[in-house]
This record gives structure tokens, sequence and C-alpha cells, in this order.
């Protein structure tokens, strides 16, 4: 695989289009002539890229049917896109972006110097050197790019993320699935250290699905592998633990992922919006499932009033914590704080008034009684799945004995609850069966 | 000098046809060359200055021999570089790389190609490391790149380091650090390479293969080069993995235990590799596994685990290739099962990011399978394991993106298809309503129909008109979908007329598709009747409504099938509305529209039946309406209707039908009745269009010699037979005349640029304008060319362009020129012609004195001159104030006599004076525009041709200076070559 040339453009919102950097290898091009025969297109001036690349967003050709990318270029583009844009949706500053634009020509030297992609870039710092070893010493990994000096220290993370969409309804089936990502950062010495995360669950935990390791991994078990979430109720016998041997890059890096079905969700919410003369009448319940422990880093729930005029008098009671409306009167947060109430359960009731000119932000999902509430919650110490990283399962083959540090929290992530007397989207096939 | 530098470079890289308008190539190249070499500038900027040969290689060196000579200098660079500056010295590899592999140096094995592989060669193996090397900027070591650029020159020369098999072998084996990648994946590419060029031979065997290996092959296929298939030998190799044709293979019989070591060696220590350079070894072990016979495919096994557990899509589809050329020699229905499944989890992971997923969701449409069942190869088909139950954790939803909720749709839509197909009979009795999945899939339509209702985001119309299409394409067939969907499409377009074109898109493709017949035009039945049906009442519709009614009727009246009638009843509302009270009375657009389904109607088969209400509504056109325009048309539409038979009315309006039918409705043709109701069509002809290159250019008229020989002066005849006292002031007074024209004429003929674009081969109207870039001439006047002909037969003459030029100042010039004209399909274009250069010598004229004077007035005037010019600041306040800006100058140049003579006669033949038969020398007298003089006096001396110069304007000696240099060198070189 290779590329003939890379542009960089930026826009912002299909407005103030540029061409912020080009590069074409000219003897890919040599190569594409021959292999492409008579079919062989010239890529054109940068300038006719860029309109042509316009043209073709700006055009209106509905019912072309979506011809899926084939070309694998996609891993050294979305590596370009991250490392030019920083990993998520944080927007870059210009300084920032110019001065990696700047280093675009070095960096494409080393990951891409003839069109080949041969790495993705590193958003770290500088590479060292490539020192000589002396023989017979083991071979260090291209993607470990020096050497770690100092103390030893092994931190692994794991984050589970919670998502459900609950109905209150009894013709929609609720649900809710976890999953989990371990992040690890390791400082330990030498050329090719060797450690191994094991992941455990407990006793009656449903196995981990949809395992994705990162390449460092030097080998996985089938058994690993087995589990999957679109599989067809085949429920593997194995439960961990989940040995993950692996040569650690300098950088922080994610050390797996894993999908997890449990059996109930940690928050059980109950909606209900109904038009009265005038005004919307609001009736929430939320109750904690009580294996989930009772101690919050915050924990919030939202309700948007989108497709409507601003909200003119709230004359909403909550049983518990307090009621916010954000500034342009679209939103009623509903702070719960640290801890739920002993009885675990909270209510909200009311009644809500819209008037005003203002048109509020439109949302096609949360129109009339289409509504949602949509919680955010994170919780400590916490999984779902019950998996753990044990901190004396961590084996580091090394001199210096390390420090290890282990932690885990709980997120929400796309936790609806849908007004269970209004329409409803479907949000999974998974509902059909 | 850095700066303007790093700027020109910058102007370079955004354009290189525009930059290389200004200059040319060859000139660029020396001077980036020049710049090369010269020590005062930085390694920064030369680095910098590296850009246009790394990126353009073809651009600034058309040709092999160039290419050569300039890698040649590139290389003296390198070895002239000091090695601290090491992100130079790799990119300075690359651009040799370039040059030498983009001139076809490299597959010629041209000298300097031989030079650049030993230098590479040298450069991997040496494994001293310079500590003080220039790490900090550049992390990139010289040895990794050379081993790139040997990886890049083996891809596009294939073979080319097969004899240094062995050797890479050593090296890669030895290499503990970091540049072990890049050997692995050398060793691999050339492996690969040696193993197809030998698997292509005939009679090669595990003989042959050792050979290889073990290095002591001179080049195994070399030794007998008839043997070797007639393809070009060194065009890059095209992966054995593509499906098309069969694999080449090398019969080894069991017996490769090197090679077998070998490979097992790589992939044991393939996962110290990027995930990048891991999947590009994993592409080449997969091929040469494939091509040589003698090796299981199970050599892979150890590894399927690690690369179907990462999180990295090329990894992965490196096992899917693998599985695509080993099907269940590696992968067993158990594998194959659990692939597929983990496929269809990847194509949903929460982790994964959108574009890996479409990726995958993609891979599932190709999914190699083991026994696939029909298909032709590369079509999307639906793996045979993808069960119904499986596929719907993969159904669309309104939560999912635009691009991945159309991929699932497409997936799902291919999946109930199937389900359909099977259960069709039970469900033909049951009434049509199909499986729970279809269902679901109406269901989500409906869901997308509903936002676009409620909302008017483009992209989320744009989206239900996608996934519409795609589930017509399955569904059309079945009756209750097809006209539920054709009902909620009319609701649609009368709630939002700005529809219309999405709809009548919709229309055409499904006609154009894989759509069921009939549907189009069931919708189109049903647009109709709704339109109609809505009626015209000024009050309850609005002016666009209104618009995009009758745009809906002209395409419904393209139909043979649909009864006008209606539609008629309908026109004839709006346009006697129209008259009376409506606010669209008068409109130019809306009398447009409607008569832009006259027209329509015109060539609809039933026209018999609407002859005299149609006739009604354009008469009523005609006289009523408040354009004239429309009015006028109206009037030519009613006369075709009334006097012409249908066939011939037919013939007349249906020209234009059958080219937009072969142009895929975008014709070319516009024909007099439909100029004003096909308004986009009207906007390219309007248009002025830009044509991205010059098409043609002013070539000077060519002339024998160096110099231009001048066209007769313009001279102003007295009759008088000359004076007798005073010659100056006679030859002043008229220089000053009004009827002096102090004009150079020069002669171009326009031709066509080398690389002008295909398909200007007729042009007209060139009306041809200049500009000065500078203050010293006068603007000049537009030239037009009636005509330009790229075929030109022997009859043609060439087309000549005078350009008269009114110097303020005689110095050379550039000129920027550009053209408008017509090409034969009507389009008119704007193009920019290259500059064109004035030189100092075609500025010269002979002394404009009147024709009447003899040789010996000439000669006294140039005299005077001569002793005016000489005298000034000497005798001042003589005669008159003497000019500051007169001059005396020498110059000497080493010319024989035999050389004097021809320099004398090739250049300054028109302008001298007089030979003087007693006097050994010449004296010429240049008049340049619009009122300085030059004077020389050519003498030979002993060893020497001095000439001595005068001039009434100092500021000419450097031009003069050039021009005497440039015509002496020239003869000197002439004469040595003669």
């Amino acid at each position: 695989m290779s590329l003939r040339a890379l542009w960089i453009i930026s826009h912002d919102k299909g407005e103030h289009v540029s061409m912020r950097f080009s590069r074409r290898f000219p003897t890919v091009e040599y190569r594409a002539k021959f292999l492409a025969g008579t079919s062989y297109q010239a890529v054109p001036e940068d300038s006719t890229v860029l309109r042509l690349l316009l043209t073709e967003l700006g055009l209106v050709d509905p019912h072309k049917p979506y011809v899926a990318q084939r070309d694998d270029c996609l891993t050294l583009l979305e590596g370009l896109q991250n490392f030019l844009c920083g990993s998520g949706n944080k927007t870059t500053d210009s300084d920032g972006l110019a001065c990696r634009l700047a280093a675009m020509p070095s960096v494409l030297q080393q990951v891409c110097p003839l069109g080949t992609p041969l790495d993705v870039p590193q958003a770290g710092g500088p590479f060292t050197p490539a020192v000589p070893a002396p023989p017979g010493s083991p071979r260090q990994p291209a993607w470990r790019t020096g050497h770690h000096r100092g103390r030893a220290l092994v931190n692994v993370a794991l984050t589970e993320m919670v998502r459900c969409m609950q109905y209150g309804n009894p013709s929609k089936q609720d649900l809710w699935d976890v999953y989990g990502t371990v992040t690890c950062k390791c400082e330990v010495e030498g050329v090719l250290p060797n450690v191994t995360v094991s992941l455990s669950l407990p006793p009656n935990g449903s196995p981990l699905q949809d395992i994705l390791a990162h390449p460092c991994v030097t080998s996985l078990d089938s058994s690993i592998l087995s589990a999957s979430s679109v599989d067809d109720g085949d429920a593997s016998a194995f439960s961990g633990p989940y040995k993950f041997p692996f040569c650690p890059p300098l950088e922080p890096f994610k050390l797996c992922s894993y999908t997890s079905q449990v059996p109930v969700p940690p928050i059980l919410g109950s909606y209900q919006l109904k038009e009265e003369e005038n005004q919307l009448h609001v009736s929430v319940s939320l109750k904690l499932h009580e294996s989930v422990k009772n101690t919050f880093d915050y924990c919030e729930a939202h309700l948007p009033f989108f497709n409507r005029d601003q909200m003119s008098s709230v004359e909403v009671k909550v049983s518990f914590g307090h009621l916010d409306v954000n500034k342009e009167k679209n939103l009623l947060v509903w702070v719960l704080g640290q801890k739920f109430p002993k009885s675990r359960e909270v209510t909200m009731e009311g009644g809500i008034r819209f008037s005003g000119q203002l048109p509020g932000p439109v949302d096609p999902l949360c129109a009339d009684l289409t509504a949602y509430i949509k919680l955010y919650f994170k919780v400590p110490d916490l999984t779902l799945s019950g998996c753990s990283v044990d901190q004396h399962s961590v084996q580091v083959y090394s001199n210096a004995k390390p420090k290890i540090l282990t932690c885990r929290e709980l997120k929400s992530k796309d936790y609806f609850i849908w007004n269970s007397s209004g329409p409803a989207p479907v949000s999974s096939g998974r509902m059909m069966l | 000098m850095a700066v303007s530098w790093v700027e020109r470079i910058a102007s370079f890289l955004r354009s290189p046809s525009k930059f290389l308008s200004c200059t040319t190539a060859e000139v660029f190249l020396v001077e980036v060359l020049r710049e090369q070499r010269d020590d005062r500038v930085t390694y920064d900027v030369k680095l910098i200055m590296l850009s246009p040969l790394c990126e353009y290689p073809t651009l600034l060196c058309p040709s092999a021999c160039a290419g050569e000579e300039t890698s040649l200098e590139l290389m003296s660079v390198f070895s002239n570089c000091p090695p601290k500056h090491t992100e130079f010295r790799c990119q300075l590899l690359l651009g040799l790389t370039g040059v030498l592999v983009a001139t076809s140096c490299v597959s010629a094995r041209s000298h300097a190609s031989q030079d650049f592989l030993e230098l590479l060669l040298r450069l991997v193996q040496d494994t001293y490391y310079d500590p003080h090397a220039d790490a900090s900027s550049s992390p990139r070591s010289v040895r990794a790149t050379a081993c790139e650029c040997l990886r890049e020159l083996e891809a596009c020369c294939p073979g080319l380091l097969s004899q240094h098999l062995e050797l890479l072998n050593g090296l890669r084996q030895q290499e503990n650090s970091r540049h072990h990648q890049a050997l692995s994946g050398l060793y691999t590419l050339v492996l690969r390479n040696a193993v197809h060029l030998l698997a292509r031979q005939t009679g090669a065997g595990a003989e042959s293969l050792k050979a290889l290996l073990g290095g002591n092959a001179v080049s195994a296929w070399e030794a007998e080069p008839d043997s070797v298939k007639p393809i070009h030998r060194d065009a890059p190799l095209p992966s054995v993995l593509v499906p098309i044709g069969a694999v080449p293979t090398l019969q080894t019989g069991p017996e490769c235990k090197e090679l077998r070591s070998i490979l097992s060696s790589l992939l044991e220590e393939s996962y110290l590799l990027t995930p990048l350079a891991q999947a590009a070894l994993l592409h080449g072990l997969t091929e040469v596994v494939a091509m040589v016979s003698g090796v299981s495919p199970a050599i892979f096994k150890a590894q399927l685990l690690r690369l179907l557990g990462t999180s990295k899509v090329c990894l992965f589809h490196s096992t899917l290739l693998m599985k695509a050329a080993f099907t269940d020699s590696l992968f067993s229905a158990e594998d194959e099962a659990f692939v597929l499944k983990r496929l269809v989890a990847l194509c949903q992971h929460p982790l994964l990011a959108t574009a890996d997923k479409l990726f995958y969701t993609d891979c599932l449409l190709h999914f190699p399978e083991n026994r696939p069942i029909g298909g032709a190869d590369g079509e999307e088909a639906l793996p045979v394991l993808l069960t119904p139950r499986l596929a719907a954790a993969l159904v669309p939803t309104v939560f999912n993106d635009t691009a991945s909720m159309l991929a699932r749709l497409k997936l799902a839509s291919l999946v109930y298809l199937e389900e359909e197909q099977e259960h069709g009979e039970d469900d033909r009795v049951r009434g049509g309503g199909g499986g729970r999945g279809l269902v679901y899939l109406y269901d989500h339509l409906k869901l997308l129909l509903h936002i676009v209702e409620h909302g008017d985001g483009r992209d989320q119309v744009v989206t239900f008109f996608r996934a519409s299409f795609l589930f017509l394409c399955h569904f059309s067939h079945m009756e209750h979908y097809a006209s539920d969907l054709q009902r909620r499409l009319c609701a649609l377009y009368l709630q939002h007329t700005r529809l219309a074109p999405h709809i009548l898109n919709l229309v055409d493709r499904a006609q154009d598709g894989p759509v069921e017949p009939g549907w189009a035009v069931d919708l189109l039945r049903s647009l109709q009747g709704a339109v109609v049906t809505a009626g015209v009442s000024p009050s309850g519709l609005s002016l666009t409504d209104l618009h995009w009614h009758l745009r809906v009727l002209a395409r419904v009246a393209q139909e043979g099938q649909i009864g006008q009638a209606s539609t008629v009843d309908f026109l004839f509302a709006v346009t006697s509305s129209a008259v009376d009270t409506a606010p669209w009375s008068g409109d130019w657009h809306l009398g447009s529209d409607s008569l832009a389904v006259c027209r329509q109607l015109l060539t609809h088969p039933g026209l018999d039946a609407l002859l005299c209400p149609l006739a009604d509504v354009l008469q009523h056109m005609a006289s009523h309406h408040g354009d004239t325009d429309i009015r006028d048309h109206a009037r030519l539409y009613y006369t075709l209707l009334t006097t012409l038979s249908q066939e011939k009315l037919g013939g007349v309006l249906a020209l234009r039908a059958t080219a937009a039918a072969k142009e895929g409705r975008q014709d070319k043709k516009r024909s007099l009745s439909s100029i004003m109701v096909e308004s986009e069509d009207l906007t390219s002809a309007l248009t002025v269009h830009r044509a991205r290159m010059p098409v043609f250019q002013l070539v000077a008229q060519d002339h024998p010699g160096f110099g231009r020989f001048s066209e007769p002066t313009q001279t102003c005849d007295d009759d008088s037979g000359g004076p007798d006292a005073d010659v100056l002031s006679a030859y002043r007074s008229q220089l000053h005349s009004s009827s002096f024209a102090s004009q150079i004429s020069l002669l171009y003929e326009l031709r066509y640029t080398d690389a002008s674009p295909p398909g200007f081969d007729q042009l007209f109207s060139i009306h041809l304008h200049f500009e000065p870039t500078d203050g010293h001439y006068s603007e000049l006047a537009d030239v037009c060319v009636p005509c330009l002909f790229r075929e030109r037969t022997s009859t043609t003459p060439p087309s000549s362009v005078t350009l008269t030029l009114n110097p303020r100042a005689p110095y050379p010039t550039t000129l920027r020129c550009s053209a408008i004209f017509t090409t034969q399909d009507e389009l008119t274009w704007h193009s920019a012609l290259p500059d064109i250069q004035v030189a100092f010598h075609q500025l010269f004229k002979p002394l404009p004195a009147p024709a009447s004077w003899a040789p010996d007035l000439r000669l006294r005037a140039f005299e005077e001159l001569w002793d005016e010019f000489c005298r000034s600041g000497e005798e001042s306040g003589e005669r008159e104030d003497p000019s500051p800006d007169r001059a005396v100058s020498l110059l000497c140049s080493q010319l024989g006599d035999a050389e004097l003579e021809a320099l004398v006669e090739r250049h300054f033949g028109p302008y001298l004076v007089a030979d003087q038969g007693d006097e050994v020398g010449h004296k010429v007298l240049l008049f340049l525009p619009p009122g300085s003089h030059m004077l020389l006096k050519i003498t030979p001396e002993e060893d020497a041709v001095q000439f001595n110069m005068a001039t009434d304007n100092w500021r000419l000696l450097p031009h003069v200076n050039s021009f005497l240099r440039t015509i002496t060198d020239w003869e000197q070189h002439n004469a040595v070559g003669s």
C-alpha cells in the first residue's frame, strides 16, 4: 500500500477552506502508471484538487449508493488526523496546528519517506537515535523509540463505560451494556522488557467479549477471544483470568478493550412527559441499584426540551438534589451530587411552561413527546462487569522491582431514559429478537 | 536571498505550471542546483529547495539525460555535505531516488543509477554510529533512509537487488537496533520480487530458488533472457493476491528448507515491527507462500490469533488477505465462522472509530469465503454464514452517523432480501407484509422521513433519499412497500415542494438502476395527480410552489405512458390566472417554466389528443403574457404546433432529447427552440471558461542568424535632396515631426503549445491582449486572429501576429499575454499565454533619416553625432546644453578577422553606416526608439577587436555590453565548431 499524494485541508464548517500541506510521491506515481496501464489518471495540481474536492462536497447527488472506502490508507490518514487535531474532538489552537504543520516534512521523512507508510506519527517527543546495541542483546521493537531510565513504575487504569436505553414500555425491550478499556503506562528498563497484566472476573461474572488487544501484546490465548457480543447466546465457559503478555511502548497506551453484558443497569429510571393545558407535566423517578456503590464523583440528569420555545416557568419539585436551568433555557439539569439518599430512590414532579421567541437547538430525536433524560455519572473504584486488575497479578520481568499502581472507575455514556408516554427511536437490532 | 528562495519554492509547489510559465524548467533546475553547491546557503534552505526535485522530478528533468546529469550533480552535493546534516542528507537520497526512478534511469541501468545503487548499498552496510549527528532535528538516520530508497528502487524495478539477497539477509539478522524493521521490509520485497520473477520463468524449480537465496545466482533469469515471458521486465509487479488471473507458481517439491527457515524467522519477529510495516511484511510473505508450492500456508498459523485479536485495522486486513489466498488450507470451517463473527463484532465495537467500522462493514460484503458460491470476483455479496440473527447486530438505527447508517442499511437489505426470497411464497399468501427484518427496515425509513418532514437539514434530506434509493433497489418488487413509499413521497412533496429536485433525481436514478421498471412512472403519475388536484389558487399557492409544480409536470410530460390532459388543464389555469390577478402575472421565470412543460408536451406521443387545449394555452400566452420574451416563444411553439406534422415536430424538438440521452442528460448542443427553457445549459454558454494551461503561444518568426533584421525603416520622405549645411539640424527636425512613428514592430506566429490540453482543435475569434510589465512601454493595442486549427494543411498560412510596441525608453522587457477565444462547441475561453520576452537587439533600428539621403549624408550624420556625444562634458556651453546622459565606452574582444566580418554581417548589416574603402573597421548606428542613439566604431587592433561606443543614453551601456559579449562569445564558439 502506497500513497500517491497527500493533502491536508482545513476548513471551518465548510468555509475558509485552505490547503495547509501537500506532498507528492513521484516514485509511487511511476509505479501507478505501470500498474494502472491505460486507466492511469495523473494527480491534478493542488488548486485543482481543492476545487474538485469542494465541488464534490457541494454536489447534491443524493442517490448514489454509498461506496465504502476500500483503501487501507485509512490507518495512516486516521493517524495523521489524530496527530494534527489531537485525539477526540478537541479543537486545536491555530498556533499548535501551525507548529505541527511545520513539522510535517520532517515527520513524513520519518514515517512515509517515499509514499509507503511505515508508521503513524507519534504525538510525543522526538525519537531518540537508534544506538547500536552490543551483539547478543535482544532486538529493539521498531515502535519502542528509546529506553526508560529511572524509577520503574507500572500504572494500570481500568475505565468502564455503561450505555443504556430505557423505554419503560412493555413493547420495547430496555437495553444496556458496558465496555471497558485498560490503559497502561509502563516505565521499565531494558531493550525488550516483558510485562504481563491479568484481568480477573468475580466467580459468577459473565465473560468479557469482543476483546481487542494492542499490537504490542505478544501472544493471545484462543479462549480470550472466544466470547463475542454477537454470539447466539453461546456462553463461553471461560471466565478468566485474561492474561496479556506484552512489551510496553514508552508512551501510555490502551492495552486492551472489551464489552460485557451485565444483568441490571446501575440506575433504573422512569420518565413521563405529558401535554397538559399549555404546559408539560413531568414525572421522573430514578433508583440506584442495590449492587452499586453509593459514592459518586458526580451524578446529573439532563432533561433537554429542544425544538420548542424557551422555558418560561419551571414549577418542578425534586425529592433530592437541586435543579438548574441552562442559559438558553432549553435544558433542565438535575444535580444529584455525590450520593443518592438512603432509600436509593429520587423523584421529580411538576409542570413546565414555554414562551418566548428565541428558537432553541434543533434535534430530530427530541421533538414533541419524543423526549429523554440523559444521565451523567462517574463512580470511582467500580466496574459493573466486576472486572479488575489485581496489583499482585501484574508481573514485570525486570531487574528493578517496579512500583505498581492500579485503579478502576465506571462512567456513563449515552445513558438514556426515554419518555414512556411518547414515541421513542429503536437503538439496536437486538430489540427485534 | 534565503527568504526569497523559500517563497519561490512555495510558489512553485502551489502551482508548478503557473510557476514555470514565468521561467523555464531548465533555468529553474540550473538555479536550484547552483544554490545546492553554494556554501553560503544554509542547509535548512537547501533542504527546502530539494522539494521541487523530490515532488516533481519529471517536470524539472523531462528527459533521461537531464535526470542522469541532475543525479550526478546531487550525488556530488551528497559527498560534499558534512555528515551532521542528517535530515538534508536523507532528503537528498529521497530526491535522488525520485529523479532516477521517474526519469527511467534506473530501469535503463544508467551509470548514475549504478553509482547511486552502490552508494546506497554502502550506506546500508555502514553501521558506524555518529554521536555528533544532528539527532535532535532528525530522528531518521541516513542508513534507514538508504534502506527505504533501496526498497523503492526494487519496487519500481523488480529484480534490481536479487543478487544481493544473501547480503541483505545477513544484515537483517545482525541488526538489533530499530533499523531491523527497514531491513526486514527491504529483504521481504526483494525476496517476493525474486520469487515472482522466478515463478514466471519456465523450468525454474527448487534448485534455482536455492541458488537465489544463496546469492550465487547471477540473476537466474538473466542467464537465459529468452525464457522470460514477454513482459516489460522492469515494470513494477502487481500483487498476486489481486483476483485477476492465475497466481504464478514455482514448483519446488517439498525441498525448500532454506526458504522455510527464512520465512519462519521473519514471522517470529514480526511483532517487533510497527503495525503498518508488519502488514506490508505479511502481505509480501503471503504472496511468497502463495507462489511457492513447497511451503505450507500453515507457517502463518502461529500468528493468526495475535493478528485477529488486534485493534489495528491493517493487521486484521492482513489476515483477511491470507484467508483469501489460502482458504481452507489455512482456515478450517470453524476458523471461518470465528473470523466472520469477529468481523461482525468489530463492525459495531463501541471502542472503534467510525472509519474503522465502515471499513469492516465493507469487508463483510467482500468476505473471502472458503467456498464462495457464485458471484464474480470483487462483487459485493453476502457471506453464507452471515445469518439474519448475526446480522441483527448491524441493523441501521437513527443513532448511527450517516455513512454507517447507509452502509448498515445496504447490508441489512441484502440479508432480509435473502430472507424474503426464502420465505417468499408464504409471504405472498400472508399479504406481502414481509418478515420482521423487512418491517424493521421500513419503519426505520419512515423514521428518517419523519425527521425530514420536521427538519430542514440538507444532510438529513440527502440521507433520507439515499436510504430510500437503497431500499427501493432491494425491495421495489414488493408491492406493499413500493406503493406505500410512493404515497409518502407524494405527501412529502406537497408539504415541502423544495424537495422536488431530490424526488426527480430519485425518479431518474430509479429508472437508470435496479429498481422495478414501473415504479418511477407510477411515482410520477402520483405526483401529477397530487399537483393537479391541489389546483391553482393564487391565495393558497406561492410562486415557489408553482415553480416546482411546473418542474415536476415537465418531468412527468417526458413519460409517454402518462396521460397529459390534466397537465394541460393545469397549465391553462396557470396561464389564464397569470394574466389576471395572480401575483405571478407577467413573471418571466414562471412563463419559462410553463413553456418548458409545453415543450415536453409537444413531443409527447399522445399529442393528437392534446392539440386543441395545448394550442389554447400557447395562444393565450402568446397574446396575453406580460413578458415579451415569453410571448415570442409561445408564438414560436404555437406556430410549430399548428403548422408541423407530429413527425416533423418530433424531428425538430427531439434532436436534443436524443443528444441528451447519449450524453447522460448533459447535452452540449443548444438549439434555438430550447434555449430559454433550459436555463442551466445557458449558464455554460454565457460563462467565460478558464483554461488551466496555455493552449497556444506566440513564437518569434524564424530568421537566420542571431539578430533580427528589422522591417524597412519608417522614415519621412521629403523631396529635398538633403540639407547641405547642418545635417544634424535637418535630421533632428524630422525626428521631432509628428509624422515620425517611433514604433517597433515584432513579427510572431501563433502556435499550439506542445502540452496544450486536448479538445481545443479549432479555435475562432482569438482576441489577444498584452500588458507591459514595466513603465517603459505604452499600453499595447489588442490583436485579433480569426482562427487557429490544430490540424494544419499545407495550404493553411501560418497565423501571423504583428506586435507594435511604443517604447517610452528602449530597454528589454517582458509582456504578459492572455487570450479570449471561442471553441468549436461555441464556448468562450480565457487562457494565459507564456510571457513574451522582448530582447534588447529586437529594439534596434537603422538611422531614421529620409530615404533620399545619400550614404555620405548618413556618414556625416554619424560623424557629427559621434563628435557631439564624445564632446559632451568637455566643451560645454558651445551650442546647446550637453545632455548629461551622453557617454562613451570601449569593449575589447578576441576575434579573428573572419569572425569579425561574420559578426558584423550577421548582427549589424542593416545598421552599417558606410563601408570605408580606405579605412579598416565598421561604423554602426543603432537607433533605439523613441530617440536614443548608440554609435559603434568597430576596429580590429593587433590582438583584439575594439568596440568603441558613443551614446546619448548611458543607461543603454549595460545592455549593449551584454549584447556584444553574447554575440562575440557566440561567434567564437561558432568558429571553433566550424
